[in-house]
């Protein structure tokens, strides 16, 4: 039992280490276009993407040898090595969103319904957060009496900072729940395929975004780009590495709060709902087979609408925790950067998998961030892009691969049939 | 008389189900006559005939069209050696209208571009010229199944077929659309080409049909001229005289009636009733058989009782609650239990393992789970349970089950539905393509559920199966009941009667359609 | 209601038409020319597009892709031409074929090696997003836009007849030949599906996938050859963005409105003759989004009425869904009433008999 179980793990992790190879090596050839060497572009890329400081070679990755004042080296284990910063601290800044995304997709995926609306409930659960957090504390300043924030008194403030944020989420992950509920009831009540409403949906969000943004929310501070008001310091969620942890070098240059651990809470909480709740097994089950889950007695399309729910209350998490942990403000750009649409490639990638997202998010996050710093040398950050796509194809050519194992194995299978069988008699016998 | 058709010795296994779908099959078709093949579901006649018409390639045996030998390895070149098929799921293009569904893929064109009024024309001609009128500019979707199945006709005899193919003709069709199909039939025949008839409503082959070839699980029994063979006959031939191993049971203690199903209304495909009227009553401790030759509505009517079909007229009360439109799992709240005719995708879950499996009728109640979370431990032991108790061999807690051969997934799903000592347990075919061991330990399990108190419903092909478990007969035709006899004064004879849609005080068969 | 809707469903269809009709007259003579002019432009990818969405998923596959082909076309367009130099058409048919192949590319990776429809799409797009600007960064050395003098953009044409009729000539004379080729290809692409052999057989294989089979049609050829073809739609609709407008190539310029375009051939219910009206609506609420940010005096918010046509898009969609399930619940109760009935007599017969 255990020695099937560890075969289907290794079989599970062939064919994406195996995509990820052939990935990078197809996208080899857009290296050698840029003139590049594409060995010094990949260890460049690595280097970047999941180094510490000083990090220039692929050995570097793992142990980095350091000169220390006194003329010695020192040799340190790379991931906790990080004087003036590590780009892991970066690549866990950027995974914590793609962690809450992807999982709003698999959610999705898992009860069957092919939602990609992430973007959509993400950027209206952003929004929620920003308003929230502006006009939330000046109520509460207003109610309290006290003429501006830096004049209340302390013991409202530290009440406040507990308060303000989690209204800020609760509400941003209800406007995310209810605007994918949308496209769940009319997937469950009228067979409106929830692909293409949710495209739908997320243009409408963008275009209403950028007017909040451009409008109603717009800072009155007169600059010329439309952006809203920074959201009040009792609705911030510091990181970590600002206040309770200066010190720590290791987290130089990235802003890594308590996002992170919602994201690996929402995780755990995720992975014990779709596999050991009654709800999870529920949407697992109209998922494989809507005929035996009606045999069964479950009640799909409810299990359908609670996946639909659960999914848009993540990506509104999202963006609520993107806003409140990392941006405190949002851009005219935000609606349309696609962090939603990153989570749906890392939940494709992860094929679902609760671990694998994990592993995934944190690679891809890497693999931005390499990706975005190889600017400086010659070649574009699309490099990236192009690498996450080929991983992507590959990835999804499960099918074909397998046949054709299968079919080498079947003209290999008779020759040796032929040639053996007495031994396979005699083995039997 | 020379042969249009011939097939010899031809021999098809599908390993992937482990079925012997035909078995030396010897078939001699005349030009020019009307060919019933008859036999139940999986008998083998869709797939013999599947053969001829070159959607499946044997592996064994030899065709002749016409005395020539022939390879018919794609349905284009059955197509040109003058075979037609229509399906009995017509492949029609909905928006389409008659004229360009008939002339799809050998349509009239110049330079690419299609003429729609010679298009038209020329069906109209073709339709004239067999006396079968259409109006060539009228959508499918508008036009009812009976001249849909006539557009179907048409197409092939455009294609010039001298042999058609009708797999399953009336199996959608309304009393009086039957009647002018077998006037179509009848005059292709006249007019020289062959017809294969594939059916198991024996009544139709009486009307029709010139010969009659009988199969069953695979093989040919026999090929009779229809005027020498009774209905009777045919239906004997057709389910078999196999001696299934006799079931040791006492006589039945039948106590309160735990199902009751009044005046049923089923809709079918192409908006006919599947069940007209049937009314019908299951008391404790006794086993309820439905027999009737396959789809004269026995599995619409289970259906209906089991809450996978909704029921458009009448009603069924359980354990005196009304359950005629409750959902599937109140009707199992309620006591119900029901072994599907399809395991494979209703009764199981192929791509979840043995736990995930079991838990489907029972993940909401303690000990399986527990203030919304499923408890593991409780639901391993429930399978470690059946995997014990019902003999489910190399079937492991946690493992994938799509390994498991047939028999012991029905042991599966025997184990799930019969835990507990359910009051009402619905089983269809609950043998199909089980081994000999398999099919008695499933009848014992059946027995003994009905000796513990269950109320049984029975629906079953085998016509020995039904007799040797039944405490009671209901014989079902056409969607209607013709007929409960008990198991004491039930014979063969007069159940063969009964499903050929006869009745037993009179003598011949008759036709009380509405 | 449900039996009202159903008995009238064809009234009613034909009472929006007319309606829709004169509407749009309305609107192209009442509404300032620079509206109406602007709309038709901004229509134009959109025609395109959506009929590149449509040729595919009247072959019975969802393309995704249109974004990734449409900004591929509109590049290719611009490097043939900065690099040649030649005439701006070559550039339209330069994108075009790269659309097309890109068409090909898709359906061999979907029919031949079975990669899943929508991941397949999602992957072409991020590819073609950032091969782009890869190419456009480490081949010309160009920073967020790709522009040279050197690129022609395509010429405005004046039509014979039309530029004398006074009101017409400055609402239908003077674009660039890719407004013209949309309105073309909104004829041919008609024609092809509906008066030609090959467009017969795509609707057939997209709409009975079996049918098509059981009559020999080479299903996966037909949808090879759809997908090119939509492809090459895509491609020009592309172009157009490139060297239509300002003869120059920006990241990501498609913005977004290759899936607009599906949304478009979603909302026209796969029609041709509605995709051109369904694209010049969502063109003119573009427009008037661009007329009023350049208006200080009017308070409408500009950016909500770009989120109106999708708004209506989804609505229709909604209301298709609603007709067709009253459709169903409506064959039901008739089936009760009409075989209860029939059942009803049937038992009072007997009763009588006896």
């Amino acid at each position: 039992m255990i020695i099937n179980r560890l075969r289907r793990l290794v079989e599970n992790i062939t064919i994406p280490v195996l995509a990820v190879i052939l990935g990078l090596l197809a996208s080899v050839f857009f290296v050698a276009l840029a003139n590049a060497d594409p060995i010094q572009t990949y260890r460049n890329l690595f280097c970047e993407g999941f180094g510490p400081q000083g990090c220039e070679t692929f050995s570097d990755l793992v142990i980095i040898r350091v000169e220390q004042e006194d003329g010695t080296s020192q040799s340190f284990f790379s991931p906790f090595y990080g004087e003036n910063g590590h780009s892991l601290a970066i690549v866990i800044e950027r995974a914590t969103i793609l962690i809450l995304t992807a999982l709003s997709a698999t959610v999705a995926f898992k009860a069957g319904m092919f939602s990609i609306g992430m973007d959509g409930q993400l950027v209206l659960g952003a929004l929620t957060a920003v308003f929230l957090g502006v006009w939330l504390p000046k109520q509460i300043y207003a109610l309290a009496g006290v003429p501006d924030a830096d004049s209340a008194p302390e013991a409202l403030r530290t009440i406040m900072h507990l308060i303000v944020p989690l209204i800020c989420i609760l509400a941003a992950m209800t406007v995310g729940a209810f605007y994918s509920w949308i496209a769940g009831f009319l997937k469950v009540k009228l067979n409106v395929n929830e692909l293409i409403s949710t495209i739908i949906l997320n243009s409408i969000a963008t275009q209403v975004a950028i007017w909040l943004i451009a409008f109603p929310l717009r800072s009155p501070d007169p600059n010329s780009t439309p952006r809203t008001d920074r959201i009040d310091d009792t609705a911030w969620l510091i990181p970590f590495n600002r206040v309770l942890l200066p010190d720590v070098e290791w987290l130089e240059g990235a802003r890594v709060g308590i996002g992170i651990v919602f994201a690996l809470i929402a995780l755990v909480v995720i992975g014990i709902y779709l596999y050991r709740t009654t709800a999870g097994y529920e949407q697992r089950m109209t998922r494989g087979s809507r005929l035996f889950a009606r045999f069964g007695g479950i009640p799909s399309d409810r299990a359908a609408i609670r996946a639909m729910l659960i999914s848009g209350a993540l990506s509104g998490l999202a963006g609520a925790i993107q806003i409140l942990g990392v941006d405190r403000r949002v851009v005219g750009e935000f609606a349309s950067v696609g962090y939603g649409f990153d989570g749906v490639l890392v939940a494709i990638l992860a094929r679902e998998s609760i671990a694998g997202i994990l592993l995934v998010a944190c690679f891809y996050a890497g693999l931005q961030q390499g990706a975005t710093n190889l600017q400086f040398g010659n070649l574009p950050r699309q490099l990236g892009g192009i690498i996450i796509a080929f991983i992507i194809l590959f990835n999804s050519m499960e099918n074909f691969f397998r046949s054709n194992i299968a079919r080498l194995q079947s003209r290999i299978r008779p020759n040796r049939g032929q040639a053996a069988p007495e031994s396979a008699s005699g083995a039997t016998s | 008389m020379p042969k249009a058709v011939e097939m010899r010795h031809i021999r098809k296994f599908f390993p992937s189900s482990g079925v012997l779908a035909c078995d030396d099959v010897n078939l001699s078709v005349e030009k020019g006559e009307i060919h019933a093949i008859v036999g139940e579901n999986g008998a083998g006649k869709t797939t013999l005939m599947s053969i001829l018409y070159g959607l499946v390639q044997p592996d064994e045996g030899q065709i002749l069209i016409d005395e020539k030998p022939v390879r018919i390895s794609h349905p284009n070149e059955a197509i040109h050696s003058g075979i037609g098929m229509v399906h009995q799921h017509f492949k029609l293009v909905p928006s389409f209208t008659i004229a360009e569904n008939i002339m799809l893929g050998i349509e009239p064109n110049k330079a690419g571009f299609i003429n729609s009024t010679t298009e038209a024309e020329t069906v109209r001609k073709l339709a004239d010229s067999f006396g079968l009128p259409i109006n060539p500019n009228a959508r499918i979707a508008d036009i009812s199944v009976g001249m849909q199945q006539r557009v179907e006709i048409l197409k092939t005899l455009q294609r010039n077929a001298q042999i058609l193919i009708l797999d399953e003709p009336t199996a959608v069709l309304t009393p009086q659309e039957v009647h002018e199909l077998y006037n179509v039939i009848r005059k292709l025949a006249q007019g020289g080409r062959t017809i294969l008839l594939i059916t198991h409503k024996l009544l139709e082959v009486k009307d029709v049909a010139d010969r009659v070839s009988v199969m069953r699980r695979g093989r040919l029994i026999g090929t009779h001229n229809v005027a020498d063979v009774s209905i009777r006959d045919m239906a004997n031939m057709m389910v078999g005289r196999e001696v299934i191993l006799q079931v040791e049971k006492k006589p039945a203690q039948p106590g309160d009636i735990v199902l009751k199903a009044e005046n049923l209304l089923v809709a079918g495909s192409g908006g006919v009733p599947a069940v007209f009227g049937a009314t019908l009553e299951v008391r404790a401790g006794e086993i309820v058989g439905i027999a009737g030759v396959s789809g004269n509505g026995q599995t619409e009517f289970i259906e209906a009782i089991a809450g996978m079909r909704p029921v458009e007229g009448g009603n069924i009360s359980l354990l005196g609650t009304d359950i005629t439109h409750r959902k599937v799992r109140d009707r199992r709240n309620t006591g119900m239990a029901h072994i599907p005719e399809d395991r494979m995708t209703m009764g199981l879950n192929l791509l979840t393992n043995l736990d995930e499996n079991v838990a489907v009728t029972r993940y909401q109640e303690e000990p399986y789970s527990k203030a919304g979370f499923l408890q593991f431990s409780a639901i391993r032991s429930f399978a470690q349970k059946i995997i014990k108790d019902y003999q489910v061999k190399s079937a492991r807690v946690g493992e994938e089950i799509k390994t498991l051969s047939g028999g012991n997934l029905q042991k599966v799903v025997l184990g799930r539905e019969l835990d507990g000592n359910p009051k009402f347990i619905i089983a269809n075919q609950p043998t199909r393509g089980l081994d000999v061991g398999s099919i008695e330990f499933v009848h014992k399990t059946l027995v003994e559920a009905r000796d513990k108190g269950s109320a049984i419903l029975l629906v079953s092909v085998e016509l020995d199966e039904i007799l040797s478990l039944s405490d009671r007969i209901i014989v079902m035709f056409d969607g209607r009941i013709m007929g409960v006899l008990d198991i004491k004064d039930a014979n063969e004879q007069d159940i063969g009667i009964l499903m050929a849609g006869g009745s037993l005080e009179k003598d011949h068969p008759a036709q009380e359609k509405a | 209601m449900i039996d009202f809707l159903t008995n009238n469903a064809r009234k009613i269809r034909l009472t929006l038409i007319i309606a829709g009709i004169l509407i749009g007259l309305l609107l192209f003579i009442g509404l300032p020319v620079i509206l109406v002019q602007s709309s038709i432009r901004l229509a134009t990818p959109y025609i395109l597009g959506a009929l590149a969405a449509m040729v595919a998923s009247r072959a019975g596959v969802l393309n995704l892709a249109i974004d990734g082909k449409m900004l591929l076309g509109a590049f290719i367009a611009v490097v043939v031409l900065y690099k040649t130099g030649y005439n701006p058409i070559v550039g339209v048919v330069a994108a075009s074929i790269s659309g097309g192949m890109l068409g090909l590319v898709f359906a061999v990776l979907y029919l031949r090696i079975k990669i899943n429809l929508i991941i397949l799409a999602i992957a072409l797009n991020l590819f073609v997003a950032n091969a782009t600007v890869f190419f456009m960064r480490v081949s010309f050395g160009a920073f967020g836009t790709l522009a040279d003098p050197s690129i022609s953009g395509l010429p405005t044409i004046q039509l014979p007849i039309i530029s004398s009729i006074p009101i017409l000539n400055e609402r239908l004379s003077g674009y660039n030949i890719v407004v013209y080729i949309g309105w073309v290809m909104i004829a041919v692409v008609w024609l092809i599906l509906f008066r030609t052999r090959f467009g017969r057989h795509i609707r057939a294989v997209g709409e009975n996938r079996e049918a098509a089979e059981s009559v020999g049609i080479n299903v996966t050829l037909v949808q090879v050859f759809a997908l090119t073809l939509s492809g090459a739609l895509a491609g020009i609709a592309g172009s157009f963005l490139s060297i239509g407008v300002l003869s120059q190539f920006v990241e990501n310029m498609t913005a977004g409105r290759g899936w607009t375009a599906i949304t478009v051939s979603l909302f026209a219910f796969q029609q041709p003759i509605a995709a051109f009206f369904t694209s010049l609506f969502f063109g003119l609420s573009e427009a008037i989004s661009l007329y009023l940010q350049g208006q200080p005096g009017i308070n409408i918010p500009p950016d909500l009425l770009l989120a109106a046509p999708q708004v209506a898009a989804l609505i229709a969609l909604v209301l298709v869904a609603v007709r067709i399930r009253a459709a169903e619940l409506l064959k039901r109760r008739n089936f009760a009433t009409h075989f209860g009935q029939e059942l009803a007599n049937l038992k009072r017969a007997v009763l009588e008999r006896n």
